[in-house]
């Protein structure tokens, strides 16, 4: 074997096992990335407007979420995952605003920062009526705080 | 009768242990010993010089792979049902809450004593060369227990656990650009749930403690090559040069021979396991310090190994490892804590989640890590290294306060709350 070959078969060979184990990282990778997640969808009916207060939010539980309901305005869904680090935050009628127990981050009832560590304000949801006469909220569309549905 | 004799002898191949080669043999014809060398400096196996620090968090982590191995029995990693195992080993299981218990107060011993292990090893300079990617692998190590102490935690799926690994995890996710990606893998999805509590278990029961065995291996043998346990220099005898004897010979000369070693003396022996010290000259005072490992080392050993598990067995007959209720996503704690070793860093990310949560801790690890490369200073004396010694005393006085105000100043809200201050309303 001549320094040539040596040369061009040694760098086929260093490419091929470069790549080789680049591959295999990747997959690696891929494999810890879930295919499919074991979660609660992302859109999901609430019930009729009829089972909505006016007034103070009702917190849905397993949703995480706060839906409003003023006599005016009518609906708006925000989220009570507080933008910190995840905790769900309380809402409070007696100063009107969200309140979040891990790190103290509170939020005007429009959901921005009042002060605390969060860095962005609460997210406000897309909530549409529909054909059977439920509200339908929608996770994936992040609406503007004044985003309202009437009923 | 000779036949087990015979046997016993195809066993133990050594020589008797009352004589020196016999003392000898034990370590280096043992597999499990031969870590140690036949001989040690006596001043070495002082208390006062490591507090044992090393060996004790070794032994801490011998009683965790052993309780860990136990509690597998009864645990299965699967969100309704490992909270009811934890209640079984609760109130079931013989001798269930002794031995939760003894793995959970190790697990809070290991973290303390890696620490105090590693403030020790910075304060007598122990990092310099040519020990200095030793206490790399020591500062993984380090991060390889919190790695342990955070994927336990989740565990047990109680409130406290719960709530712990989903701060914990959302301030990784504010890592730039790979931080929501590198939350989902190690959650396997978007919130703590099924999932991540599995993956939890693999990284807990299988990954983490194969790479904590595999570092402290090499940890170890490092530690062996370079000349054993490190004294305070300050410790170590002046050389007066009239005295030196030098034992063996430069390479380039012909047979090695001893000087001024009587017979009794089996140096040889470790001198040429370690390979290194065959051409140092030693001084005579030095050489009489040494003792045969067996018994005087392995006696220390044992006395150390009997202490901790003793001692943790004790804690654990009288205090029980906590259980909160079952994790309930919906409803978040009041304040919502993070393990006693993160809540210096939560009190970091109230103020702030990327400079608190991930630059500080990404700093101070990278810090960490540069030490005995960024230490140019090649004295061990503390006198000599006063501004070393000052940085390091910060880094540690700034964590334990952070800690001491995460655990006992913050109340609901995480409002600054002193502990002799009883919280009343809203504390639930």
């Amino acid at each position: 074997m001549n320094r040539r070959s040596f040369l061009s078969w040694g760098s086929a060979g260093v490419v091929a096992l470069g790549s080789g184990v680049g591959v295999s990282l990747g997959a690696v990778v891929r494999f810890l990335m879930p295919s499919v997640f074991y979660e609660p969808p992302q859109v999901f009916k609430v019930g009729t407007p009829a089972d909505f207060a006016f007034g103070a939010p009702t917190f849905l539980v397993d949703e995480k979420i706060f839906v409003f309901r003023d006599r005016e305005k009518g609906f708006a869904v925000a989220s009570a995952v507080c933008t910190h680090l995840g905790c769900t935050v309380a809402y409070f009628q007696s100063d009107q605003r969200f309140h979040c127990p891990c790190h103290g981050s509170v939020f005007a009832s429009n959901g921005s920062v009042v002060h605390g560590p969060a860095p962005k304000a609460l997210q406000w949801y897309e909530v549409t009526l529909a054909r059977d006469g439920q509200l339908r909220v929608d996770k994936d569309k992040v609406v503007p705080s004044s985003y309202r549905l009437m009923v | 009768m000779n036949l087990i004799r015979e046997i016993y002898q195809s066993i133990v191949r050594r020589d008797p242990l009352s004589t020196d080669k016999g003392k000898s043999e034990l370590v280096f014809l043992n597999v499990w010993l031969h870590i140690h060398p036949a001989k040690v400096k006596k001043e070495n196996l002082k208390f006062k010089h490591t507090f044992y620090l090393g060996f004790i968090t070794f032994f801490l982590f011998v009683i965790l792979v052993t309780t860990g191995i136990a509690l597998m029995f009864y645990y299965r990693p699967y969100p309704p049902h490992a909270y009811q195992d934890m209640k079984d080993l609760q109130f079931v299981v013989f001798m269930g809450p002794f031995l939760r218990g003894m793995h959970r107060w190790a697990a809070h011993g290991m973290v303390v004593c890696v620490f105090l292990h590693m403030c020790r090893v910075f304060y007598t300079g122990s990092y310099k060369k040519p020990r200095q990617f030793n206490w790399v692998v020591g500062v993984f190590l380090l991060l390889l227990t919190l790695g342990l102490s955070f994927t336990g935690y989740l565990l047990p799926w109680d409130q406290l656990a719960f709530w712990a690994i989903t701060v914990g995890t959302n301030i990784g996710s504010y890592a730039p650009l790979v931080g929501g990606k590198l939350r989902e893998i190690l959650l396997g999805g978007h919130t703590v749930g099924e999932a991540a509590l599995l993956r939890f278990y693999v990284l807990h029961v299988a990954i983490l403690p194969s790479l904590v065995i595999l570092l402290t291996v090499v940890h170890f043998w490092r530690v062996r090559k370079d000349g054993g346990l490190s004294r305070p220099i300050w410790k170590l005898k002046t050389n007066k040069p009239e005295q030196l004897v030098t034992i063996g010979v430069p390479p380039q000369t012909a047979p090695a021979q001893v000087v001024a070693a009587s017979q009794e003396k089996t140096y040889g022996l470790m001198e040429v396991v370690t390979g290194k010290p065959i051409f140092e000259t030693v001084d005579p005072e030095e050489e009489d310090d040494a003792v045969f490992s067996y018994p005087f080392a392995f006696f220390r050993e044992g006395i150390a190994l009997m202490a901790t598990v003793t001692g943790i067995m004790a804690i654990s007959l009288f205090f029980h490892a906590p259980l909160e209720e079952l994790a309930n996503p919906a409803k978040t704690p009041n304040p919502a804590k993070a393990p006693w070793y993160f809540l210096g860093l939560q009190e970091l990310v109230s103020h702030s989640a990327l400079l608190g949560g991930v630059v500080a801790p990404t700093l101070m690890v990278l810090a960490l890590l540069a030490i005995p490369y960024f230490d140019r200073n090649p004295s061990r004396r503390p006198s000599e290294r006063k501004w070393a010694i000052w940085l390091f005393t910060l880094f540690v006085v700034a964590n334990l306060v952070l800690i001491v105000i995460g655990t006992f100043f913050r109340g609901p809200g995480w409002a600054f709350v002193p502990p002799w201050v009883h919280v009343v309303a809203g504390a639930e």
